[in-house]
């Protein structure tokens, strides 16, 4: 749920990546603190184990300065991917304003990101939320891999929603921002 | 709370109120911060000596440990943890929670008993519970408070700021 803070003059976001293992999550992230203007963007906190799988999250804070009086920031986490984290998952997600889902577009994760999406929509149905109407944007990340599956399977299995989705190559910046974008123009329309 | 509610204004009445309370609480613990944040790491009111950079990695760690207990609290069949409490070599930190929506802690040093936190922490969520309730019953629309140009601003904002 946004903040407004009307005696101070904030409003804060609060944005998730969430997706199977090893989708991207955390490079897209990566490429977003790297990428962006020094005056937007804050630390990228990492809690991560020793193989820099995520653990407990990242978080960026993004702050947009002043928009029409209101000081601006979207805070952006990631989930732990691995199966194992499922609860970690649920504590992240909690209070967020929308989600990026990031589908691996590898053949042999078609399944794995099926099963992270069903849990997303039961996560989110759990916090007493509608799925349906719960600011989600698509990336199929990956699309450089050899084994990348042809966009249109991927959402006839992932996007029966019709969500906006991206394409993207997270470790070169490919989507990046277009999926930010979309996002972030999402979680504000719903304010 | 309604959950399909999009977004929190809090007044600048209330506002007001939620600071006053929690430099009472810094004063009269003898603590260093107090902070309140919403459930998602978000931190609403800070007060306590000197600006603290790190406040808004602050709010979101602390939120997600509070958030990570309280799924080990469902694990354990207990209800919830309605308090947490980390103690450092010179720092420790205190966390309540406030109507499973709001999240108050302080911070304070050796020469605070954690006893007195516990005690006015618990006086000061009671009082802030009052105020928050305000926050939420009233009916303020977003339009009345931002404007009804802010989206299309935002937008521009949003186009500008994130490329690479
Ligand atoms: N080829 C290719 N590799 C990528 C792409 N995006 C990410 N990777 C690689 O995939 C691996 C996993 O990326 P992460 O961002 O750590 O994945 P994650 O989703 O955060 O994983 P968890 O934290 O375990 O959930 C890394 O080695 C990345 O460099 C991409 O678009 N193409
Ligand atoms: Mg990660």
């Amino acid at each position: 749920m946004a903040l407004i803070n009307v005696a101070a003059r904030e409003i804060h976001c609060k944005i998730v990546y969430y997706g199977p293992g090893m989708c991207g999550k955390t490079t897209n992230l990566q490429y977003i603190h790297e990428s962006v203007s020094p005056d937007v963007k804050g630390d990228l906190l990492s809690i991560a184990t020793e193989t820099e799988r995520t653990l407990f999250f990242d978080f960026l804070p993004l702050d947009l300065g002043k928009v029409r009086g209101f000081q601006t920031r979207f805070h952006l986490y990631t989930v732990p991917g691995q199966v194992l984290y499922e609860r970690t998952r649920v504590a992240v997600l909690n209070g967020s304003d929308g989600v990026v889902f990031v589908a691996d577009s590898q053949k042999d994760k078609l399944e794995e990101n099926i099963k992270s999406l069903k849990e997303l929509a039961m996560n989110v149905t759990r916090q007493n939320k509608k799925f349906q109407e719960f600011p989600i944007v698509l990336q199929y990340n990956k699309r450089d891999m050899p084994n990348a599956l042809p966009v249109a399977v991927m959402d006839r299995y992932l996007n029966g929603m019709n969500w906006t989705r991206h394409e993207a190559i997270a470790t070169t910046g490919v989507g990046v921002f277009d999926t930010l974008k979309s996002i972030s123009r999402l979680v504000i329309s719903k304010l | 709370m309604d959950p399909q509610l999009t977004s929190l204004i809090v007044p600048a009445e209330e506002a007001a109120q939620i600071e006053e309370c929690l430099s009472h609480l810094v004063e009269d613990t003898g603590g260093n911060y107090a902070l309140l944040l919403d459930k998602s790491g978000q931190v609403i009111v800070s007060q306590g000596d000197g600006i603290r950079q790190d406040i808004t990695a602050l709010g979101a760690l602390i939120a997600g440990t509070f958030a990570s207990s309280r799924e080990v609290a469902k694990l354990l069949r207990e209800k919830d943890f309605r308090m947490l409490f980390q103690q450092g070599v010179r720092e420790n930190i205190f966390i309540a929670l406030i109507e499973e929506q709001w999240i108050l802690c302080v911070i304070f040093n050796k020469g605070t008993h954690i006893g007195l936190v516990k005690v006015l922490t618990k006086k000061a969520t009671d009082e802030l519970a009052a105020v928050l309730e305000r926050v939420r019953q009233q009916h303020k629309s977003r339009d009345e408070v931002l404007g009804s140009s802010f989206r299309t601003s935002m937008e521009d904002t949003i186009d500008l700021l994130f490329k690479d």
